[in-house]
Parts: structure tokens; sequence; C-alpha cells
């Protein structure tokens, strides 16, 4: 009984911690989601909040535009929503005097200065306040006239009860939250897509995934098989120095590569996106590590049949590593999709034809600072194409990672 | 015709292909030399290395060698891939990649590969082993070539065919040579294949192997000269010159290095003495003070930034890799404990990780933000809250991220270590999972509790995964770019708050065009990286030591 108990709460507590960082993972990307969803005004609203919400706005006869409505808590401590028909307004805090002539504040009332009458008719009547002289006001508080005087002067606005026009309030704005209904916007993603070439960043950046992923697949399975299967003097050394390659960071690469790009003339042109990227060692390890699983038999029955080594590899090596393939798929994918160094040495600011995701999404950041729901929106298009590779391949990507260990 | 015959024609081949080669390339090179042209230098030397490939070929049939074959079949190989890139450069293939950019803005080559995709379902899917009908197969491969009609329409290959008829007609004699190069290479490798001279040359199926294992890897390997090994070995020269990407590009000898490393210990007469007294502050900038007591030292460098770019990129790799490593350790120990639902963990903590770093900066950046961001949103709360719970007066420090030099590196580590978490957690798990549940059952009996398995049989047993995990995220921390260039707008800023080495490199290299000199850096950067990776494999061997059961 107590063991059950515990399993279970050891369950429990399990599940809490991977719960708690689940969230955290995926909090940021619930952010730009519901950010990009926003209007300007509410991406900058505080307290923040996930979810987009717009101001209600109320038509009311003898109002030529729309009102925003708002929570007013009225003199009864009652919150209820009314339109805000006009914005500073100049009021005053009034408080009644006590018997030893302060102003006693806890029972003081805010008024329109139109609402309230001097006291004394012709001759105005005053107290000394703090040594300066006061005027003295007729304020009514539930229909009985008191003489009160300033505390404060202050701006305000004038709400209206859109149910019953004649119920008029004062308030704070700022201390009057909005009322807001939740909505989305989804044109921000047309606005992103039209601005700034968005649009070709896209097309590009889909053309050069793309034949860059079949060009990866392409020399990884030809040279994995060669390192798997083929007999060849020099084949063991020649796969150590690819494993070595490994090692030698992209930064090393990056000046000789760019000058090479000059000398060719491929500066802000797709062959230099591309053309550099179909040779991969990484990928060639993966598949030449697949290919030596595959049983040798399988093969040999094949050449004795008098099969070609194209023709094995394409009818008999292909169709048994499908998990391989999808792995690599997706390795070229992200890598293609989501680079950004390489990108921004080759192609200059400005330029438009051989522009990318990711260096618009650069410029983007830029242009657009003051709209949020914009930039968000752009950093939505950039992540959910390969969230969605992923979701489709995961099951032989993650295996995969894990047994491999490859980073992309 | 005799063998003897055929033998001495293609002796006589090999001989004038290896004479037109070492003519062009030799004047070639001579030209490249003098015009400073690496490039074309290269392209040149290639042609007089084949042309010696060739006369060797020559020699080897002569004498009836089978190596005569193989350098036969090399030297046509080459000369035919050779030529291909020729006709591809002189009717602008490699340009037409844009044109094809051009034409995929329109959308619809997307929908046509699309469309093929279809038909292709639709010719091959088949259900419960029942086979596909000819009926539904022939639908498919319909459809297949109306897409691929259709692709190859709206990329205008019409356009494109067009444009390359008038440029073979225009580029004349080149364009001639070219496609003569190819047939004449296609010829001479269909023959030297094929059976009756493979024969006389006394080829087996072992060669035969060999040479297709060569073929199968020729297209990495030229990718692996063309932008690995070449780019790699021109950069190490690079880093010799004072190369301004431009026209200078002056043998410097180790004159980059020394800039890089050169610091100097200056003793001040007074700990706050101005820097332009003790340095000769043309050449040197203060980099910090040490201040002992009774005496003051200035230490300066040649090269500031690269101090700091270093200083910053260590504190960055010395917080981000532990933040994204032992979080990680902690999550693939809890995945492992085989309860359901883990697969669906592993992959939520999977994908931040996949994600572009540039669109993850930029959600940062605006959840960073210091006055309505989240961060410092939870930050008040939890304060409020605490302080409301115990009565304590905490102020809030309502942190400013991204815009104050002491928080700006850490902004980034945190944003970093939560997508690296992910991909280390798979690496853990998979290692957790190669230790046999015997060791933990033994250890149980003996009556270990859960603190001492963990201590004494998960650490040890996964110190190969530790040490790999350890060593794949200090390299990625030291490498650090898109995440400090998107945050601080490439300045590494504020003030130099976030300049890593490789902004720093990148800076030096493509804003200031110093690239003799990023060069160098680079090399610097290679062998910091590389000094930890022997680092950790040396610790992890002692280590190990102790553990060997």
């Amino acid at each position: 009984m107590w063991y059950r108990l515990l399993r279970f709460l050891r369950a429990a507590a399990i599940y809490a911690v991977l719960t708690i960082f689940a969230v955290i993972m995926l909090f940021p990307f619930l952010v730009m989601v519901f950010t990009s969803l926003k209007t300007p005004a509410d991406t900058f609203s505080y307290p923040p909040r996930l979810l987009p919400r717009e101001q209600v706005t109320i038509t009311l006869p003898g109002y030529e535009r729309p009102l925003p409505l708002h929570w007013v808590r009225r003199e009864n401590s009652e919150l209820l929503p009314m339109a805000l028909v006009e914005d500073n307004v100049r009021v005053g805090i009034f408080a009644p005097l006590r018997a030893d002539g302060t102003p006693d504040p806890s029972r003081q009332v805010m008024r329109r200065f139109g609402e309230v009458k001097v006291a004394g008719g012709e001759t105005p009547k005053t107290v000394m306040l703090n040594g300066v002289e006061a005027p003295v006001y007729l304020v009514s508080v539930n229909g009985e006239v008191q003489e009160m005087v300033v505390l404060t002067r202050t701006a305000v606005g004038r709400f209206v009860n859109p149910d019953n026009p004649q119920d008029v309030a004062v308030a704070n704005v700022r201390l009057s939250p909005p009322v807001t209904r939740l909505t989305a916007r989804p044109e921000n993603y047309l606005a992103v897509v039209s601005l700034l070439g968005f649009d070709r960043a896209l097309t590009n950046t889909a053309l050069i995934t793309l034949l860059t992923v079949i060009g990866q697949l392409t020399t990884s399975v030809l040279g994995g098989y060669a390192f798997a299967r083929l007999r060849f003097p020099g084949r063991d050394q020649l796969f150590l120095v690819y494993l070595g390659t490994v090692m030698v960071p992209f930064v090393v690469l990056i000046i000789p590569l760019y000058q090479l790009m000059v000398a060719i003339g491929w500066i802000n042109s797709m062959p230099a996106l591309i053309l550099p990227w179909l040779y991969t060692a990484y990928g060639t390890f993966l598949m030449r590590q697949f290919f030596i699983t595959i049983p040798r038999e399988i093969e040999e029955a094949a050449l004795i049949d008098g099969a070609s080594r194209l023709t094995i590899l394409t009818r008999i090596f292909l169709p048994a590593s499908v998990p391989a393939l999808a792995t690599l798929a997706t390795f070229a994918f992200l890598h293609a999709w989501n680079s950004f160094f390489w990108p921004l040495v080759v192609v200059n600011t400005g330029n438009t034809r051989a522009q990318v995701l990711t260096l618009a999404l650069n410029v983007l950041r830029g242009r657009a600072a003051d709209s949020p729901n914009l930039i968000l929106a752009g950093a939505a298009i950039s992540i959910v194409p390969p969230t969605l590779i992923f979701a489709l391949a995961q099951r032989y990507y993650v295996e995969s990672v894990a047994s491999s260990g490859l980073k992309g | 015709m005799s063998p003897a015959r055929v033998l001495a024609l293609l002796v006589i081949w090999h001989g004038v292909l290896s004479l037109g080669l070492f003519g062009v390339g030799i004047s070639g090179l001579l030209r490249a030399w003098h015009a400073l042209d690496v490039v074309r230098g290269a392209a040149h030397a290639a042609a007089v290395w084949l042309a010696v490939l060739s006369a060797a070929a020559a020699l080897c049939i002569a004498r009836r060698a089978h190596l005569g074959r193989t350098l036969s079949l090399v030297t046509h190989y080459l000369v035919f891939v050779a030529a291909l890139i020729g006709l591809a450069s002189l009717l602008d293939w490699f340009k037409g990649l844009d044109d094809l950019a051009d034409y995929a803005a329109r959308g619809t080559p997307f929908l046509m590969a699309f469309v093929i995709v279809v038909g292709y379902a639709v010719r091959t899917y088949e259900r419960r082993e029942r086979p596909v009908s000819p009926l539904r197969r022939a639908i498919g491969a319909a459809v297949m070539i109306a897409g691929g009609v259709g692709l190859a329409l709206s990329v205008g290959i019409t356009t494109a065919l067009v444009s390359w008829v008038a440029k073979l007609v225009a580029g004349g004699w080149e364009a001639l040579g070219w496609i003569g190069l190819m047939i004449a290479s296609l010829f001479m490798l269909r023959v030297m294949w094929r059976a009756p001279v493979a024969l006389w040359l006394g080829a087996r199926s072992v060669f035969n192997e060999r040479l297709t294992g060569w073929l199968f890897l020729s297209p990495n390997l030229l990718g692996f000269a063309l932008f690995f090994a070449g780019p790699l070995l021109f950069s190490l020269y690079v880093s010799f010159t004072n190369w301004d990407a431009f026209a200078r590009r002056d043998w410097v000898g180790l004159e980059n290095y020394a800039r890089v490393f050169t610091i100097v210990v200056q003793p001040l007469a007074t700990p706050d003495q101005p820097a332009s007294e003790a340095l000769d502050i043309r050449a040197y900038s203060e980099l910090f003070r040490v201040h002992l007591p009774g005496q003051s030292f200035l230490v300066g460098a040649r090269d500031r930034l690269f101090w700091i770019a270093l200083g910053n990129t260590l504190r960055f790799g010395a917080m981000a890799v532990p933040l994204s490593v032992v979080p990680a350790l902690l999550l693939a120990v809890l995945l492992n404990t085989r309860l359901p639902g883990m697969r669906l963990y592993r992959t939520l903590y999977f994908i931040p990780s996949i994600a572009a770093v540039v669109g993850v900066a930029l959600i940062w950046q605006w959840m960073y933000n210091s006055q309505v961001g989240w961060i410092n949103y939870f930050i008040t709360s939890a304060i409020n809250a605490i302080n409301q719970v115990l009565g304590t007066r905490i102020p809030d420090p309502q942190i400013r991220w991204l815009a104050d030099s002491n928080y700006a590196l850490l902004s980034v580590v945190i944003m970093s270590a939560w997508q690296w978490i992910g991909f280390n957690t798979v690496l853990f798990l998979a290692g957790l999972q190669t230790i046999p549940r015997e060791l933990y059952e033994a250890a149980t009996v003996d009556g270990a509790n859960g603190r001492q398995r963990f201590f004494y049989i998960t650490l040890p047993m996964l110190a190969p995964t530790t040490l790999y995990v350890l060593i794949t995220s200090t390299i990625q921390a030291l490498q650090v770019f898109d995440q400090v260039f998107i945050i601080s707008n490439g300045t590494g800023g504020p003030g130099t708050s976030t300049l890593t080495m490789t902004l720093n490199l990148y800076q030096n290299g493509f804003q200031s065009f110093r690239q003799g000199y990023a060069s160098a850096l680079a090399w610097v950067l290679f062998v910091v990286i590389f000094i930890f990776t022997l680092f950790q494999f040396r610790r992890q061997r002692q280590a190990s030591g102790a553990y060997d059961l």
C-alpha cells in the first residue's frame, strides 16, 4: 500500500518536472504565435498577456465614431462597462473640511468643475489652507449639498453608460481597464509577406532548400555506398580524413569561400547559396554507417545476376534506407533553411534576387522595430516549416541523432 | 582491327591530349600568375596535371599495363567534368539558378513539383498488399508526365533553350571545343570500359570495383576539394598576408598572428596614471589594470578587441555549456523512467533546436523587452509574491536585459541554453538506454539508495556520452554568432559586451575588409576549439581509469 502510494507520488513528481520544462520550452513559441496575431497596440500592453485581444467599441446615437468601452468603478464600487466619450476632462478632487479646518481626504469625491458652484455667491467664500487662500465649492453628494475645497486637479475621461445615456461618470482613463475581447489578425502575415520582398525571400529559401536536399542526398548516397561497400585503395584513410573534417569550424572556410565566390562572380547570386553545400561530410558518414548494416548476401546475389552497382544501389539499398534518408533530408533541410552566416556574407543588404528568409528577418527587425507583431509573424514564417518537417520525420530523426550524435 | 593497332591509336590520342592540355595549361598559368588570379591559376594548374596524367596513361598503355586503363579512365572522366563545367559557365548555367529563382517566385514551379509528387503517389502507393491496378499506374504516370512538362515550362525551359542556342552560336570555337571534348572523352570512356580493350589491358573485376568506388565518390571528392580542402589551404595562406579583399595582397609572414597575440605589461607610476603616458597608444591600447600592493600594472594589447572577444566567448561557453548540459542530464534521467508519454516530452524538448536561430533570437529579443517583456514581468511577479508572503522588501531589479552591458551576454546565454537543452537531452537519453538494467538491480539488492545509484552507476557509465555532449556543446558555444549578431545588430554591443570571436572575425573580415587578419583570427579560433577538444578527451581518459570495472 505505502509502496504504491510512493510510486504514484514519484510518477507525479516526474510528470510535474517534465511538464514545467515542456512549458519553458514551448512558451517562447506560444509568445511568437500569439503575438504575431495581435494588433500593434496590444503588443505593448502591460502586464503582458498571451492571447491577442482588442478593444471593444460601441456606437452610441449622437456620436460619430465608435466609442471604446472601459471598465469604470462607480461610486457604489460597482464595475460597469462604459463608453469613453471625452478624454482629458479637467476635474478636481474635492473634500469637506473637518471641524479643525483641515480637509478630510477620507470623504473625497471627484467632480467636473462645471458641475460645482463656488460657495458664497457674489463674494466667493474662501478658507486658509496651508497658508494659501482656497476657494470653497458647493458639491452635491447623494443629493445633499456640502461645502468642500479642492485637494488636487487632474484630467480624467468622461464615460457614458451605454444602456442609459443619462448616466455619466468621470474616472481616470488609465485606471479604468479597457473592455477587450479575443481576436486574431492573420492579416499580419500577409502584411509581412508583402513587406520588403519577403515573398521573394520565401520562394528563394524554398528553392535553395529543395536543391540542397536533393544534392546532398545524391552525393551522400553515392559516397556512402562507396565507403561502405566498394573496396578500393585509400578508402579507409580517406574516410578518416572525412571524419576529421567535421572538427573544422565553418569560420575557417568563410573567408576563402567568399573569395572564391568573388573570383567566379557569384556574389549576390543563387549558385553561391546552393553549390558549395551540395557536398557534406557528415551526410556521407551517416549514409555509410547505415549502408554498412545492410546484409551483404542480398547484394552478392544481385551481383551474380549481373546487376550493376547503380542498380543495386537504387533497387536494394535505397528502399531499405528510408530512415537514414529521412534523417539526412531533415538535416539538410534544417541546415539550408536556417543558415544565416553564409547568406549574410555573400548576399548584400538590399539585394532582392538572392534574398533569403533569415536575411529578410534581419532586415525586418530593423525596419519594423515598432511593430513586434510583424517581426514575430516573420519569425513564425521561418520557424513553422522546419517544425512541420520535423513533425513528419521526427521518429527517424530523433532516433538517429541519438545513435549518431551528429549536430547539424 | 588488331589489338596492337587499337592500343597504338589510344597511345597517340593520349599523347595529343597531353600536349594540348599542357600547352593550354602552361600558357594560362603564366597569364594567371601575372594577374594574381588564383581561380584561373588553379584551373590551369589542373589542366597541367591532367596533361601529366594523360602522358602517364600513354606510357602505361604502350606497355600494356592495366594502370594505363585506370589512368586513361580517370583522365577522361576529369576532362569530361572540366568540359562540362566550362560549357556550363559559357552557357551561364550557374547564373541560370538566379533565373530559376525568378520563375520560382511566381509559385507555379512549386505547384508543378507537387503535381509530380501526387502523380508518383498515385502510381506507387499501395494499401494492404493489394497491387496497384494498371489503370491507376497509367493515370499516375500521365499526371507525372504532365507535371514534368508543366515544371519545365514554368521554369522557362523555352526561353532557356533559345538563350543557350544563342550563346552556343556566339561562343563559336570555345563552345565547339567544350562540346568536342565532352563527346571525345565520353567515347574514350566507353572504349576503355568495354570488353576488348579492357581485356587486352588485363582488366579484372577487382579493378572495376575500385574504379566504381572512385566514380561514386567523385561528386563528394569534387565538393571536398573545391569547397573544403582548397579553401582551407588557401585560408592558411591568406592568414600570412595583409589581404584587404581587393588589390593588396602582400606576404607579411607572422605579422597577423603577432598582432593577435602581442600584449605588453607596463608598471604604472600611480594606479590611475592615464594609459597614454604608459603605453605607445599608436600601437597599443589598454586592456585592463592590475593593482598589487605597492605597484600597479597596466596590461595593453595590440588588438584589444581580440582579447575582449576571447574573454566574452570563454565566459559565454563557461555559462552556456553547464546551463545546457546539467538540465539536459536531469531531464534525460527523468525521461528514462519509461513512464508512458515520454516520447512526446522528448519531441517537445527537441523543437527549439530545430528552429532558426535568427527567428528564435527575435522571439527572445521581444521577451527580454525591459518594459513590456515577459521575462521582466515574471521576475516582477515573483518578487512581488515573495515580498507579500515573506513580508520582505526585495526591490524589483527591472533589468534592461539587452541594453545593459552587464546582462547582454547573460541574455544570449539563457537563450542559447534554452535552444540546446533538448538536443543534449536526446543524446543523454540514448546514453542512458545503453546502461544495463542489471547494474541497478544488483546495486538495489546491495542496498544502494537512489542518490548512490546515480553517482556510482549512472554518471560513470554515462561518461562517454557526457564527454561527447560537452565537446559538441563547447564547440558550438565557441562559434556562437547568429544569436549575438541579431541581438546586437552586428555590433557586439552594448559596448563590447556581446562581441564574440566569430563576430569579431566577421567585423574584421567583412566590415573592415581586413581579410588576411580575419583569416589569422579564424585559425586561432580553430586552434582554440581543437585545444578544448583535446583537453576534454584527455581529462576523460584520466577520469575513466578510476571507474574501470
